[in-house]
């Protein structure tokens, strides 16, 4: 894969999932059926504004493996998928905006909406095999996902866009020098 | 924060443990997507008891196993309580001003129940028996025939492997950076979610540029030591695919067989 050539692309993913997954383990707020309020997806959010989308996402299916291999919830074979190795790939969706403050806002809520979306599904396919009568698979799942990844988005804006610029001065990504580049000539 | 205490593993000498990791993965999921073939609570009662001589097999104490169930715990008791108490199918049993508790629905509740138990074990039981690292190197293996949809599958156990080794580093200086501002009067208990989270940003700051250098120290390393990707490259211990793996999915595969047809 040409996106991994430099071991520096590697090294920086695997170093983001570590975080991702050190920071997942301090959270507000854990739900009864997987998932919490929790800043996990930060560093991958970041992973990608830097790096691109390829990185972002492989690194995100990464670390939904990691977190599958490490505290598994198994509950039907499709909602696996979806809900570790899709779900969190999603993530690098934000890698297609630019490195750059207005960037980062709609990278990490597109970004978020696609795990959402994953969730969501999952959460679908979960309730249509177990099949509780008299209740709508769809808005049930809606709102249980909605009910944690809101309030996290929101914790992410205002977190990606400082540690964004932060990275920028002390390290900063190809990626983030091409677009400084393209904007101040 | 050890790797050891990471996860569910639980190192003992077991016939489980010794397993080829690839074995135990494609049992796993074989396990899982052919659970739901298993139509009848006779079958999953049979699977049940195979699982249990499993668990018997892999040394683990019967209460370190039960608590890898407690997640599910409320899940499960949801399921059975909303399938007992709002099916209408099969004889009823009992009535109590609106409550109606038929056979059809007691059968279905305990059915789904033991259902998602399985599940939970057969997931259980693999990350109990096998080390993180031995699982990212099974997963490499298992994913590598999708190189040629050009799927980075070396790429992705490396990240894995890389991750699992700094997991506790980054938990220990999260810690440290944590404490260092609580000393100079940091608050991260006060206020809703939005200001915890800007409370949260002078911790992040160091521990994320920390983490994105260290990164790149890191293939400094690895370079220098002759680190070129995957392609060509060696392990230091080979996963053998043995007789005995070949036994432990041949029994997996009958006991979903039989399980299926029960």
């Amino acid at each position: 894969m040409n996106a991994f050539r430099e071991t520096r692309v590697l090294t920086e993913a695997a170093l983001a999932i570590a975080l991702a997954f050190v920071l997942g383990l301090l959270p507000a707020f854990k739900m009864p059926f997987g998932g919490s309020i929790s800043l996990e997806m930060i560093p991958l959010i970041l992973l990608a504004l830097r790096q691109g989308p390829v990185v972002g996402t492989v690194a995100g299916v990464a670390y939904g493996f990691l977190d599958l291999v490490i505290d598994p919830f198994i509950v039907h074979p499709v909602q696996v998928l979806l809900d570790y190795p899709l779900a969190f790939g999603a993530l690098g969706l934000a890698g297609f905006f630019p490195p750059s403050v207005r960037g980062a806002i709609l990278g990490s809520t597109v970004a978020v909406f696609g795990r959402f979306v994953c969730h969501f599904l999952s959460g679908v396919v979960f309730f249509s095999s177990y099949a509780w009568k008299g209740w709508s698979p769809a808005a049930y799942s809606a709102v249980y996902n909605a009910g944690y990844l809101v309030p996290s988005l929101l914790i992410a804006l205002v977190v990606v866009v400082a540690l964004l610029k932060a990275l920028e001065g002390a390290q900063p990504s190809p990626r983030q020098l091409r677009y400084r580049h393209s904007t101040t000539s | 924060m050890t790797s050891r205490s990471l996860g569910q593993f639980y190192p003992v000498a077991s016939v489980v443990h010794e397993l080829d990791p690839r074995a135990k993965i494609a049992a796993t999921a074989m396990l899982v997507a052919g659970l739901f073939l298993v139509d009848s609570t006779r079958g999953l009662l049979f699977v049940a008891a195979a699982l249990v001589a499993l668990v018997a097999a892999s040394h683990i104490p019967a209460r370190t196993f039960l608590r890898l169930l407690r997640p599910v715990l409320f899940l499960v008791v949801l399921t059975v309580l909303f399938q007992v108490l709002f099916s209408r199918e099969g004889g009823m049993l009992f009535e109590w001003s609106i409550f109606e508790i038929h056979s059809g629905g007691l059968r279905l509740g305990f059915f789904l129940a033991l259902r998602i138990l399985l599940l939970v074990s057969v997931a259980g039981l693999l990350t109990a028996t096998t080390a993180p690292v031995a699982l990212a190197d099974g997963i490499e293996d298992l994913l590598s025939p999708l190189k040629w949809v050009r799927f980075p599958a070396h790429e992705v156990a490396m990240m894995m492997t890389i991750a699992l080794r700094f997991i506790p580093t980054l938990g220990e200086e999260a810690e440290k950076i944590t404490r260092a501002q609580a000393a100079r009067g940091a608050d991260f208990s006060e206020g809703g979610p939005l200001r915890r989270a800007r409370a949260l940003v002078p911790v992040l700051v160091p521990l994320t540029v920390g983490a994105f250098r260290r990164a790149d120290e890191l293939a400094e390393a690895m370079e220098s030591r002759g680190y070129r990707g995957g392609e060509g490259r060696t392990r230091y211990r080979e996963l053998r695919f043995r007789t005995r793996d070949a036994i432990a999915l041949g029994i997996t595969v009958l006991v979903l067989l039989v399980g299926v047809l029960l």
